[in-house]
């Protein structure tokens, strides 16, 4: 692949990284097409009894609602671990991971969860405005957001807030009285909390005039959203937020964010057509963009198993891991979502994100032990599980990877798995590791273990 | 592919097993860096979930507590009473000696505006000091980048776990995460790490991004070995109780025994999320809280640096005032806040007692903003200003 950078780094961003034995190079719009199946998560069946509230615990069957929470949060999230990384459904899959940390919601349900989270899928790649509505008349987001509490005469301003500030728009492109009569307009979209499906209570809907925006009327709560999606400064905000995703962790070229914008909001914000424009332009492709961004958690995780075809023989290791990093798949840290870039490093962690390939492939040891956030009701808490390793097919890999040369070899594993050069001794490192062993597939082990170990694995 | 960077021509440690500092640090050589310190230190004591404060400091002669709580309230009797008003849940005895003296003093009804009852929203607040916006450095990570700019790694802040906390997360500079000395340094002389570590400098590096890592590589070395060096293997050191949290403290005091310059101590006690069988529960994390907190002061009295030691003991929101029916209680507001050296220059309960009559649904009114606690602290303890670490002023208090 030595001679097709372009399909690398595409793949490193949108993917994680190549797969073993995938043929390159990749056309694009081909690949896109190929790797947009929506397939749903079902392992959660329909919700069972009432859903608990934030802050309180329902009295009967604390502990057994708390262990099945438990159960189905670690099923769930371990399920979409192992989905992310099927090639038919892995382009969706990403851009369900972006609209998951942009869309950030955190609720006691794994149904509500699961749902939001198809809910997303779905909608991922088609019109930001079906995805927007989809999400803000989804159960997970209108509890997690308190629209239940959000009545006539009694609005509660949250839900209109974050969809403003956080989803659509972004701070100062609104005033206060934009949230006050946003919420007004929300007054009544709840859901049955039985069936976790969404419904409109008239009752406790405010009919009366709002200003907007600038727009006065009797606005419901599909009107808001109509009348944000007419900003343009929503394109705006969401063009920037995929470039610092995609493209650059930085501010975006003013002229091309202004033009990708532009075409957006023309397009009726059409998202295939935002994302193939993107990774089809020739400045996606510039070195000042490549190979220097820093993987969050799950990106480094997914990542290790794509690069290898490996599978966790306990599906929970990937929670475990997840739980050390601090970026654990429905548990963002607040509706603003994940950190991103260096603020992922620190000394300990980047340290644990070195030894993890050695952990799951080498079964190295650990003492590490999670933080406890503090809250009795957080399954993951007390999620856990021994064995971390990570079955892969090494055997496999060295019939594909071995060239000539042992040089040639480490350089076609330093192609495969790094998205920018490492420096001369630490290919020196690698070689000294891999020499250890004359068996081919344990060879390959070392080899790509210890490249997996480098500072620049962290970075796609 | 052209290498852009040459060996490290010296290896981080010497043959002698000593210190060597890696060439890129050099540009920044704080020759003080590891010097010893007499400068006043910080131990921030976090009781994760949301500690009861109601039943922590009792308000035993207010009838609405015991209305509010007909079987949860700690009975009057059972109080240690420490003033007209207020005392002790029994089981913060050996603290009644601190308070007594003057070491020991408590801030009521601690918050900010708009309580977030949500953990993760509020320790989030508690840690970045700001309720208004979702920020991603934390009150003492801009405490470090504020005042260390070239500073060794050493004068990092220290936080006694694994992973580190928002708190200590600056734009630029970070603290340091670890279990104490020895875990560290083993889990970074694993061998591999340890060799990209001695075999790389950051100062060739280019890309921000791969600097950042190089860099943060070398200065985690860098700490372990120092940190191990002054404090790995320590004396047997004082009797402190078996808990993960005595064990936490003991490791503090083995740090500032050892004169490592660091400033600030960050240390976590989970459990407090009290919803069902609050009781036994809340007994217990106390008296692990009091014993701990107990041996520690005892320990640093001993080497005489109580008096350059402030411990201060909080929690990301109280309780309901009112008990439900598992038995527990269930998220609250404003709390009580407790500070420890030797001495206070106030003693005792440093404001009014909690207010139960006028509520906000169901739930404490906050009257002292926990900014002016962390901006009275940096401005008089660790001696910065807090402009650049906290985003509008606060008035100062006068507890020390």
């Amino acid at each position: 692949m030595n001679d097709d950078p372009k399909t690398k780094h595409f793949l490193n961003r949108a993917a994680f990284g190549r797969a073993p034995g995938l043929k390159t190079p990749v056309n694009t719009p081909t690949w896109i097409k190929s790797a947009s199946h929506n397939r749903p998560i079902d392992v959660i069946p329909a919700v069972g009894g009432p859903i608990p509230m934030p802050g309180q615990r329902t009295p009967r069957d604390a502990k057994a609602r708390r262990g099945k929470f438990l159960d189905e949060l670690t099923q769930l999230n371990t399920t979409w671990v192992s989905q992310m990384i099927l090639p038919d459904t892995l382009w969706r899959e990403k851009m369900t991971l972006f609209w998951h940390d942009h869309f950030a919601c955190r609720v006691r349900s794994a149904f509500l969860s699961q749902q939001l989270n198809n809910t997303v899928r779905r909608e991922a790649l088609g019109s930001f405005g079906s995805l927007l509505t989809a999400v803000s008349k989804d159960p997970a987001m209108l509890q997690f957001l308190n629209n239940q509490q959000n009545k006539k005469n009694s609005p509660n301003e949250n839900f209109a807030r974050e969809v403003l500030e956080l989803f659509t728009l972004g701070r100062g492109h609104y005033t206060e009285a934009d949230i006050r009569n946003g919420a007004r307009a929300f007054t009544g979209w709840a859901f049955n909390p039985t069936s976790g499906t969404f419904v409109f209570r008239p009752r406790v809907h405010d009919e009366g005039p709002k200003t907007f925006m600038g727009k006065t009327g009797h606005f419901s709560g599909d009107d808001i959203l109509h009348l944000i999606l007419e900003d343009r400064q929503t394109a705006q905000f969401i063009t920037e937020k995929i470039w610092r995703y995609f493209v650059h962790e930085g501010p975006p070229d003013p002229d091309i964010a202004a033009s990708l914008a532009k075409d957006f909001f023309r397009s009726g914000y059409d998202l295939h057509k935002l994302m193939t424009t993107v990774f089809s332009s020739s400045w996606f492709y510039e070195p000042r963009f490549v190979g220097n961004r820093i993987k969050s958690p799950v990106e480094l995780l997914a990542g290790m198993l794509t690069q290898t075809g490996g599978r966790f023989e306990d599906p929970r290791a990937a929670l475990f891991i997840q739980r050390a990093l601090s970026q654990v798949l429905f548990q963002p840290p607040n509706v603003g979502g994940w950190p991103t870039g260096t603020a992922w490093i620190d000394s300990s962690s980047l340290t644990f994100r070195m030894t993890v390939p050695a952990l799951i492939f080498k079964d190295l040891a650990t003492e590490y032990v999670a933080k406890d956030d503090g809250d009795a009701n957080n399954a993951t808490n007390k999620a856990a599980t021994r064995n971390l390793n990570c079955a892969v097919d090494w055997a496999s890999l060295a019939q594909q990877f071995t060239k000539a040369s042992t040089a040639e070899t480490l350089a076609a594993l330093e192609d495969h798995l790094l998205a920018t050069p490492t420096t001369a001794a630490n290919r020196k490192l690698v070689a000294t590791q891999a020499s250890r062993s004359t068996r081919d597939d344990e060879w390959m082990k070392q080899a790509f273990t210890a490249f997996m170990s480098l500072p620049e694995y962290q970075l796609n | 592919m052209t290498s852009r960077r040459n060996f490290l021509k010296q290896s981080l440690l010497g043959a002698t097993g000593s210190l060597l500092v890696p060439t890129f640090l050099k540009a920044f050589e704080n020759p003080n860096a590891f010097a010893e310190t007499t400068d006043k230190i910080l131990v921030v004591v976090q009781l994760s979930g949301g500690n009861d404060g109601l039943n922590t400091i009792v308000p035993y002669r207010n009838d609405l507590y015991y209305q509010h709580r007909p079987s949860l309230a700690i009975a009057a009797d059972q109080v240690l009473k420490v003033s007209d008003e207020l005392g002790f849940h029994p089981a913060l005895a050996p603290l009644q000696g601190l308070f007594d003296q003057g070491y020991l003093g408590v801030f009521n009804n601690v918050g900010y505006p708009n309580p977030d009852r949500s953990h993760f929203r509020s320790m989030d607040i508690w840690q970045t000091a700001s309720p208004e916006n979702y920020l991603q450095t934390g009150w003492i990570g801009r405490y470090l980048d504020a005042n260390c700019p070239g500073c060794s790694v050493a004068d990092r802040a220290i936080e006694l776990d694994d992973t580190l906390s928002l708190a200590l997360k600056g734009d630029h500079i970070k603290g340091l995460a670890m279990k104490d000395p020895r875990r560290l340094h083993k889990a970074v002389h694993n061998s591999f790490f340890h060799d990209v570590a001695q075999h790389n400098t950051a100062d060739e590096v280019n890309d921000p991004s791969l600097h950042y890592l190089y860099k943060t590589i070398a200065e985690t070395v860098s700490s372990a070995d120092f940190l191990y060096r002054k404090a790995g293997t320590p004396a047997a050191g004082a009797d402190y109780p078996q808990s993960d949290f005595s064990k936490k403290l003991k490791t503090v005091a083995q740090l500032i025994h050892a004169r490592v310059p660091t400033r600030v101590y960050y240390v976590s006690m989970a459990g407090f999320d009290t919803h069902v069988n609050q009781r036994a529960q809340h007994e217990r994390l106390l008296q692990l809280y009091s014993e701990g907190i107990t041996a520690f002061v005892d320990d640093l009295d001993k080497h005489d640096r109580m008096q350059d030691v402030l411990i201060m003991t909080f929690s990301e929101f109280g309780r309901r005032v009112a008990q439900n029916a598992s038995g527990g209680t269930d998220h609250g507001t404003a709390n009580n806040l407790f500070v420890v050296t030797k001495p206070l220059k106030q003693k005792g309960f440093l404001n009014n007692t909690p207010d139960l009559l006028k509520l906000d649904n169901g739930d404490l009114i906050h009257q002292l903003d926990f900014r002016s606690v962390y901006a009275t602290i940096l401005d008089r303890w660790l001696e910065v200003s807090p402009k650049k670490i906290l985003p509008d002023a606060y008035p100062a208090l006068d507890f020390i």
